[in-house]
């Protein structure tokens, strides 16, 4: 599996206007306080799931996954996940 | 056929309840015309299970009650009879849950203790005129009555008596910037515990669902919230509406939300039936009466309250109640977006929202006061319809009074 980039995380989010925010993101912004609720989180998950041809089983959603773009990055790169 | 009494209230939700027991307990006589057939509104007939604008927004501190009075009252006997010790911290707010079977009931034994109320269901509003005394039609079943009083409280949510007196009174947001209605309906027997993690789980399921053409894409955001009592769990579906298109006051395009509603309802329930194991036993969900109406038409009173006042947290000087719940919009099915207050401290809500100086006798509250479209948003939450409901009942004996 290809590795996906903290940046391409963080550009995604910015492309689909997943959460609300003046701040400019950054690797480790805290994208719940940022206004990703359960609603945008599913958003972003079908949108990962598109552009970086990775699946995401429910079981995974999890709030930790998904703390910053950093940590979702490191994540969804990480060789033991399941490939799509 | 005619009666006359010293205050006619119109539309018996939140609002309408707070302001005929407030009128009926000054000793007036009051009338209260609801159109369903049991009180509460959005808190009965749309399943809404969630009573918010209850308590003071500091979240920091223990909760607290941010309005005394008939608010209160009823927020307390919820309280007790769900067994609940208090309401819950959500996020940045505190809520209470609270139950449409429960709000029903504790509606009817709050009036039904007053003689000087009388409660008319099934009661349509069809008809307002002033001729010194306002004069209300109302039909039931095909029978007109005319009712009078010098006083009128219109807490339908939809400014009815402008609409049908003077459209001029009132106005109403652009089709595409109403806020969405919601449809709630009931689930019984799901099993599990219904934490975070189980509802990011089932939320995934449903998207995962969407994508595949399983489910029709308004089943989107769908949510569960758990019930007081065990076993029963309350699904929320935010419904587009078609988007632009909406108009709340087309029977046509109300009756395809219904059907919307419903469809996508029992599309999840199957879905979920199928595919998770806590929902295997579940039985049909129990429907709302109808859709849960978040915006319509509202009043231009004397004053506008703005979404700018609300988060300021500005207060004046003939405040008649507290704000509490943050602005909650939602324009589109893609979930709320919260305009907080930028202090934990509660606007005040001025009596001039709930008048108009050149319409003398008529007051109102609840959805239809006069906010614009964001504050709005924060204050059409039940309890602070509650709030402003009680104080228009308030004003409106104080005018029937000195007449």
């Amino acid at each position: 599996m290809s590795s996906i980039s903290t940046q391409a995380v963080i550009d995604l989010i910015q492309k689909f206007h997943i959460v609300d925010t003046e701040e400019p993101l950054t690797p480790d912004s805290d994208l719940f306080s940022c206004g990703l609720d359960s609603l945008a989180m599913m958003q972003l998950m079908l949108h990962l799931e598109r552009d970086f041809n990775v699946r995401i089983s429910p079981a995974e959603m999890t709030r930790n996954h998904f703390a910053s773009p950093e940590v979702l990055a490191t994540w969804l790169s990480h060789p033991n996940r399941t490939p799509a | 056929m005619s009666r006359q009494v010293d205050v006619i209230v119109a539309g018996g939700g939140s609002a309408g309840l707070a302001a005929a027991l407030a009128a009926a307990r000054q000793g007036a006589d009051t009338l209260l015309i609801e159109r369903q057939t049991k009180l509460g509104g959005m808190g009965t007939s749309a399943l809404v299970h969630t009573f918010c604008g209850l308590f003071h927004p500091d979240v920091s501190q223990p909760w607290a009650w941010v309005n005394p009075g008939i608010a209160q009252e009823i927020g307390q006997q919820m309280l007790e009879r769900t067994g609940q010790a208090g309401p819950e911290l959500m996020g940045r707010v505190y809520v209470l849950r609270q139950h449409p079977t429960l709000y029903a009931q504790i509606a009817d034994e709050l009036c039904a203790a007053l003689p000087h109320l009388t409660v008319l269901s099934g009661a349509e509003w069809i008809g307002l005129r002033q001729d010194g005394d306002w004069e209300l039609e109302v039909i039931t079943r095909g029978s007109v009555k005319k009712l009078r009083a010098p006083a009128l409280v219109d807490t339908t949510g939809d400014a009815t008596g402008a609409r049908l007196c003077d459209p001029s009174w009132c106005t109403q947001a652009e089709p595409a910037r109403l806020y969405r209605p919601a449809y709630i309906s009931a689930f019984h027997g799901v099993t599990g515990v219904h934490d975070d993690a189980w509802r990011l789980t089932v939320g995934a399921m449903i998207v995962r669902a969407v994508r595949d053409e399983k489910l029709p894409a308004a089943a989107m955001g769908a949510g569960f919230r758990d019930s007081p009592f065990v076993g029963e769990t309350f699904l929320t579906l935010d419904l587009e509406a078609g988007q632009g298109d909406w108009d709340p006051f087309d029977p046509v395009k109300r009756a395809r939300v219904e059907q919307e509603g419903r469809a996508v309802t029992l599309a999840l329930w199957r879905l979920l039936r199928a595919e998770h194991a806590d929902f295997k036993d579940c039985a049909p969900p129990m429907l709302p009466t109808k859709a849960g109406i978040r915006e319509t038409a509202r009043y231009l009173g004397d004053y506008v309250i703005t979404g700018d006042d609300l988060a300021s947290s500005r207060r004046f000087e003939d405040e008649i109640a507290l704000a509490a719940w943050p602005m909650e919009k939602r324009e589109n099915a893609r979930g709320p977006k919260f305009r907080y207050f930028d202090q934990p401290l509660p606007p005040g809500i001025p009596a001039r929202c709930l008048k108009r100086e050149a319409v003398p006798g008529l007051f109102f509250a609840g959805r239809c006061l006069s906010a614009d479209h964001e504050a709005l948003a924060s204050l059409r939450v039940m309890g602070t319809c509650m709030a402003t409901g009680e104080a228009a009942g308030k004003m409106a004996v104080d005018f029937a009074l000195r007449r």
